[in-house]
């Protein structure tokens, strides 16, 4: 038994001694890796070659992105790209998942790559981290120069735009006997009415996964209020979000359409993979998305001509209208090789491609989009609603009453008592206010 | 150079060498950060700022007073409910599988496989087997013919997606607990189980008089493993309702992750992982009082 024991217990030792050199290695490698720029930049100085303007930046710089799927695939294609106008510069990325999480405590720790994507933090605290960009000379005007602004200077800018709409089968909408595209609220009603009966789930919600549920919360109350900025002028207000107001007419339209069996069989239990699938294949009709999601219905097997984008029309008045809301945003790095990190975000904006790619609209304000249903959309000249620059106050009293709005309008679409549901959430929204002192 | 060392020293250096390490590890990589915890959680740090401000108790206040936060503790009810009838079939499949019975050992490693899947894909598995419009249970029955309940939304009803969710708990640990119960019983004497028979005991008296008191501490461990599953559920729910349906079926660990990485009250959070800690110290105690003394 005493063998056994001392057995046991040199294997434990071993175990642990073990992963403690694994652990070890790790640290070094990791550090190795974080100090080689600043150390290289020094040395590379002095020698290389290439145009005049573009001579004079050099060293490392690392790129932190959450697209995993185009590693090795389009990146390797960028670093040449890059490397052949900026023959200094050594280009390379670094992908990771939980993007906004893992960067934060990279943050934290007082390390991280040289261009990131903003992290959700307020516009407060981005020069703490952040090299301001006003000085990168774009060809023309961009979008979103705002919005990661803190004191007149611009600290992000945005990878892309994209706006929100109908994403719809055409092939299910000609089954469906729907001829004219809907262009108000209650024409939409009877299309999706016309869906239903010619056994088509009319509008894909994925409604259990909550994020797709964020288009209610942040882009249809802004084409019912007319106005961007309702998400930070809750700050004002004791009881935000109410039944009559801007949240509750948003909220009532997907209730609607939920108590009239328009959305997915059983709400609770949606597919978000298979839904691109079903879209693409005619068994759903629609979304109510970005058109980020036109290139993945097209990926899983529909025909690019028959996926077609269309205003949402959230009221009867006839009037297109969308909001255009950005996509990440690159920061630089303060602490770490910024004029290459400069160089690198105008390069990705303007020379790279990635919004074609990604199917964005461009940040560029002059650079037309190559994706057709854009063009479609953009053939019923909506008006368009940039975002106003975010305020903190809102966003603190939410996280103080760790209000998650998503889903609210979970709650707000399956109780029998919507009313019930506000109140609840103004009760706690009222209490955080005060708890803050504003 | 140590063989010319006194053997006493060289047996403490060895001693101290062994222990050191691990030692270390310990502090470093569990106290270390478990005392951080506590004292970030006397502060409302944000996650990402240099200072922390000490705030008190406030954080603990905020635990106990807010429905929504403490309030979630109750739908870990149903994941212990299913954990006690876990038990029971452990036991069943682990008595059974230790007696005379033809490929006992391929039914022992086909309880135990769903142990060894990874829990994301389990999680990811059982999503396709509740679908309510595509799942494979709901074909089933539809095909046995219980039409109404073919159309069961598994995890969209607020009452019972609890239960759903811990069945598929039930799936992927009974095995394991059943491979713990079998190790215990086969270290019970068969003599002993001979003097019964001779003596006229059946096999339910058997069970109960001998098997029972043997396995007693064995079945403490299996209801501590237990407690302490259903404390801290996460992965299932987290993967296939998120929570939902509004909220019925968040846990106590989802709701940490939350406060901290969306809300970015990394104080709060800390506060409400101690509690945690503190809720299974309480109700492990609970468990030892009130099975303390037998099996001894």
């Amino acid at each position: 038994m005493k063998k056994v024991i001392s057995l046991a217990l040199a294997s434990v030792v071993m175990l642990t001694t073990l992963a403690a050199c694994g652990a070890g290695n790790a640290n070094t490698n990791s550090n190795s890796a974080s100090n080689k720029p600043s150390s290289e930049a020094a040395t590379n100085k002095p020698e290389n070659g290439g145009t005049e303007e573009a001579a004079k930046i050099t060293g490392d710089v690392v790129f932190l992105t959450n697209r995993t799927d185009m590693i090795d695939k389009q990146y390797a294609d960028y670093e040449k790209r890059f490397e052949e106008k900026y023959p200094g510069v050594d280009l390379k990325f670094e992908a990771i998942t939980d993007y906004d999480k893992t960067l934060k405590i990279r943050i934290a720790s007082g390390d991280f790559p040289d261009v990131v994507f903003t992290p959700t933090i307020p516009n407060a605290e981005l020069p703490n981290y952040f090299a301001p960009l006003d000085d990168i000379a774009f060809s023309g005007d961009i979008h979103f120069k705002d919005l990661k602004a803190q004191e007149g200077k611009m600290y992000g800018v945005s990878s892309g735009g994209s706006t929100v709409g109908i994403v719809y089968n055409k092939k299910a909408f000609e089954k469906a006997g729907i001829t004219a595209l809907p262009k108000t609220y209650d024409e939409f009603l009877a299309a999706s009415q016309k869906l239903k009966d010619a056994g088509i789930v009319p509008l894909a919600s994925n409604f259990k996964d909550k994020w797709p549920l964020d288009t209610w919360v942040y882009d249809i109350p802004t084409l019912i209020g007319g106005a961007s900025d309702h998400q930070n002028k809750r700050a004002e207000s004791d009881t935000p979000y109410t039944l009559d107001n801007a949240y509750g007419k948003s909220w009532g339209i997907l209730r609607e359409l939920y108590t009239k069996g328009f959305l997915e069989a059983d709400v609770n239990s949606t597919n978000w993979e298979q839904s691109k699938k079903d879209i693409a294949s005619g068994k759903f009709g629609m979304y109510l998305l970005g058109n980020w999601v036109i290139n993945q219905v097209i990926e899983n097997g529909a025909a690019a001509e028959d996926i077609g984008f269309f205003p949402f029309p959230s009221d009867n008045s006839g009037e297109a209208k969308a909001p255009l809301n950005p996509d990440f945003f690159y920061a630089v790095n303060k602490g770490g090789n910024v004029e290459a990190g400069k160089a690198f975000v105008q390069w990705m904006i303007e020379e790279s491609g990635y919004d074609d790619f990604a199917g964005f609209i461009p940040t560029l304000k002059a650079k037309e989009s190559k994706l057709p249903q854009l063009a479609e959309f953009n053939s019923f000249s909506p008006k368009f609603f940039e975002p106003a620059s975010p305020l903190d106050a809102a966003t603190q009293i939410q996280n103080k009453a760790q209000l998650d709005q998503a889903a609210v309008v979970q709650e707000f679409v399956l109780s029998k008592d919507p009313q019930k549901v506000l109140d609840k959430v103004n009760t706690a929204w009222a209490k955080a206010k005060k708890d803050l002192g504003q | 150079m140590f063989s010319r060392l006194p053997f006493k020293t060289q047996k403490n250096f060895v001693i101290v060498g062994f222990v050191a390490l691990p030692l270390l590890l310990l502090l470093t990589f569990a106290y270390y950060p478990a005392l951080e915890l506590i004292h970030l959680s006397f502060t409302s740090w944000d996650g990402l700022s240099p200072n922390k401000p000490w705030i008190g108790w406030s954080n603990y206040k905020e635990v106990f007073a807010n429905p929504a936060i403490f309030g979630v503790f109750k739908h870990n009810f149903a994941y212990f409910a299913v954990g006690i009838v876990q038990n029971i079939a452990a036991i069943y499949f682990a008595v059974v599988l230790n007696s005379k019975l033809k490929g006992k050992n391929f039914f022992r490693l086909l309880l135990f496989l769903p142990y060894i899947l990874n829990g994301v894909a389990v999680a990811y598995l059982f999503g396709y087997v509740f679908d309510t419009t595509n799942g494979s249970l709901n074909y089933l029955l539809g095909q046995f013919g219980f039409d109404a309940l073919s159309k069961t939304s598994w995890l969209g009803n607020e009452t019972f997606v609890n239960y759903t969710l811990a069945s598929i708990g039930f799936w992927r640990f009974m095995g394991f607990n059943m491979v713990i119960y079998l190790a215990a019983l086969q270290s019970i004497p068969a003599d002993i189980y001979e003097a019964a028979s001779i003596d006229g005991a059946n096999g339910w008296q058997k069970f109960i008089s001998i098997t029972l008191p043997n396995i007693y501490k064995i079945i403490e461990l299996n209801l501590f493993l237990t407690v302490t599953g259903a404390l801290e559920v996460f992965d299932l729910p987290y993967i296939l309702t998120k929570g939902g349906p509004a909220g019925s079926s968040e846990t106590f660990v989802m709701k940490i992750i939350e406060t901290a990485f969306q809300f970015n009250n990394y104080g709060l959070a800390s506060a409400m992982s101690v509690v945690l800690l503190l809720f299974v110290v309480i109700v492990l105690s609970i468990q030892r009082f009130l099975l303390k003394g037998k099996g001894e």
